[in-house]
């Protein structure tokens, strides 16, 4: 058996470990008030390129927003859809972090719900009843 | 007293709901054909639903998540997507067999041509969907879909030699005349048809949308295991009915006409009017269920906003998604296709895509992270276990055996 060097121990930190995979990818994000705004399709992490060494005594990456859109595909099939093309959730708008992903703000004035907010406004607004309360 | 009421009503319209086209036309088929001797399968799919939507109803209340919500994170992106091709796509076949079934029904009660009711019964179906509240929706059809159970009265009404029948059903053996490959290719379609995967979606969105708890699971769990054993009951006598009358006159089952013609036989023109109305509410059940469906699915895996419990405006995506299948639905009916030939395919490919939403089931009914204290019993355990290797198997011999036998024929 060859031996292995083992990994330095993590770093000790303040509050929650979350990993990214098991906690954040793929899960469900709502807004303050409950709604489904999206699922968390990829993460966005400051620093340097991936693959890239890290300088000893660099500051270390930051989560800085969660995608949705194009990336989606590109996740499932490969590549990686132009910065232009992302759409983010600044990391500062989530509130909590559970079963779900719970927003500070209202999902009415993200970009990541414009595809929403244009079939609701020119599709289903429009057909009558569109904004009936069933309850 | 209010209590009880909702518990009756629960049951009544769990066992009214539980009868679907594929369920009649399965049944039929298989009753004209094999009589009562794969009438054992109906008891494994039963027992197999019971558990299956008990698990799925319990990660609803206990976690707040709905079935393609959790295959998502479970399974990630890649696998996950796939999950949902086939399964979207195979609901979205059981769509366009419900609406078919609606309309067949209704030229039956009609003598109007079924593609001339097809257009109605979407409309109607969008309709529920757009403006019904949830819970009336349910009610309604699930009750009267409860006149099905003029297919037992009329099973007594015919007499038939009921130490005959129950020998069919208690020795198991493969009719002179038919193949072990053609009852085993019929087993896994009646295994299908009792276990559709959008009853599974579809119960455990319907316990997001009527906002269930974990107090609510007792009620649910009576709702499902004393609901759907009487629903299975009711598909019993359907194979009864169809193996007393047609199976001696050599009948194979190719219509809907067939399925109901035994009930005329037996219970005269009032059975034919209560079964004309259940086929046509449980038909109609299921097409808003298998709707519902393939809207919560891909609002699940998308994570859009979904519900009839919003109004329309507040899941405009959802609403637009089902407005497009049954659009789809319409075209592929419009080209003519048998309704009955559709949910013969259905049924069986619903059986080989069961394992797909099984298995996240099971290992998130089993994660204390969704499910706390509520996590899987270990009876629960083992009998889920077992069924992972039947379903597995189901799965597996499916296509082969649709190849082998020329899909029963």
């Amino acid at each position: 058996m060859t031996a292995h060097r083992l990994l330095a121990p993590p770093p000790p930190v303040a509050g929650r470990i979350l990993d990214a995979q098991l906690h954040l990818l793929d899960r469900q994000v709502l807004d303050h008030d409950g709604v489904p705004v999206t699922t968390v399709d990829d993460l966005e992490v400051s620093g340097p390129a991936l693959d890239t060494e890290l300088e000893p005594g660099a500051a270390a990456p930051v989560l800085s927003a969660l995608l949705t859109g194009p990336v989606l595909g590109t996740r499932i099939f490969g590549g990686r859809p132009p910065a232009s093309r992302l759409v983010r959730i600044p990391w500062e708008d989530v509130a909590e972090v559970g079963v779900v992903l719970k927003l500070g703000v209202s999902g009415e004035n993200l970009d990541a719900g414009w595809v929403e907010r244009w079939i609701r406004d020119r599709i289903i607004a429009r057909i009558p009843g569109g904004r009936h309360d069933p309850r | 007293m209010k209590r009880l009421l909702g518990v009756a009503l629960g049951v009544l319209t769990a066992i009214g709901g539980f009868v679907d086209i594929g369920d009649l036309v399965t049944n039929a088929v298989v009753g004209s054909r094999f009589g009562l001797s794969l009438v054992w399968v109906v008891g494994v799919g039963v027992l197999g639903i019971c558990l299956f939507a008990n698990m799925s109803g319990r990660v609803a209340a206990a976690s707040g998540r709905a079935t393609f919500e959790v295959i998502r994170e479970r399974l990630g992106p890649r696998a996950g997507l796939a999950n949902l091709s086939a399964s979207f796509l195979i609901n979205l076949m059981t769509v366009t067999a419900e609406i078919g079934g609606v309309a067949l029904a209704l030229q039956l009660a009609s003598s109007v041509h079924y593609l001339l009711w097809i257009p109605v019964a979407a409309l109607a179906v969008w309709l529920v969907v757009w403006r019904v509240k949830f819970s009336s929706m349910e009610n309604v059809t699930g009750l009267l879909g409860l006149t099905l159970i003029v297919f037992a009265v009329a099973l007594f009404l015919l007499q038939p030699d009921w130490g005959n029948l129950a020998g069919q059903a208690l020795a198991p053996a493969v009719p002179a005349e038919e193949t072990v490959s053609t009852y085993w290719y019929y087993a896994i379609a009646l295994f299908g048809a009792a276990m559709t995967p959008y009853e599974v979606f579809f119960f455990s969105s319907g316990a997001v949308e009527e906002g269930w708890s974990i107090k609510d699971l007792v009620q649910s769990r009576i709702n499902v295991l004393v609901g759907f054993p009487l629903g299975g009951l009711l598909s019993v006598a359907i194979a009864g009915c169809a193996a007393v009358v047609l199976l001696p006159a050599g009948i194979a089952v190719t219509s809907l006409s067939q399925v109901i013609l035994p009930v005329a036989e037996g219970a005269g023109k009032v059975g034919l009017a209560f079964v004309l109305v259940g086929v046509v509410a449980a038909t109609f059940g299921a097409a808003l269920e298998t709707t519902l469906s393939s809207g919560y699915t891909l609002a699940q895996f998308f994570g859009w906003s979904w519900g009839k419990f919003r109004r329309p405006a507040q899941a405009a995506r959802f609403h637009l998604a089902m407005i497009i299948c049954l659009f789809i639905g319409l075209a592929v009916l419009a080209t003519g296709v048998d309704p009955v030939l559709v949910t013969e395919y259905s049924v069986v490919f619903s059986a080989i895509a069961l394992p797909l939403t099984y298995l996240p089931i099971l290992i998130v009914a089993n994660d204390p992270q969704y499910m706390g204290q509520h996590v899987n019993g270990r009876p629960v355990n083992v009998l889920a276990m077992v069924y992972l290797v039947i379903i597995l198997a189901a799965s597996l011999a499916a296509i082969p055996l649709m190849v082998v036998t020329g899909a029963g024929a």
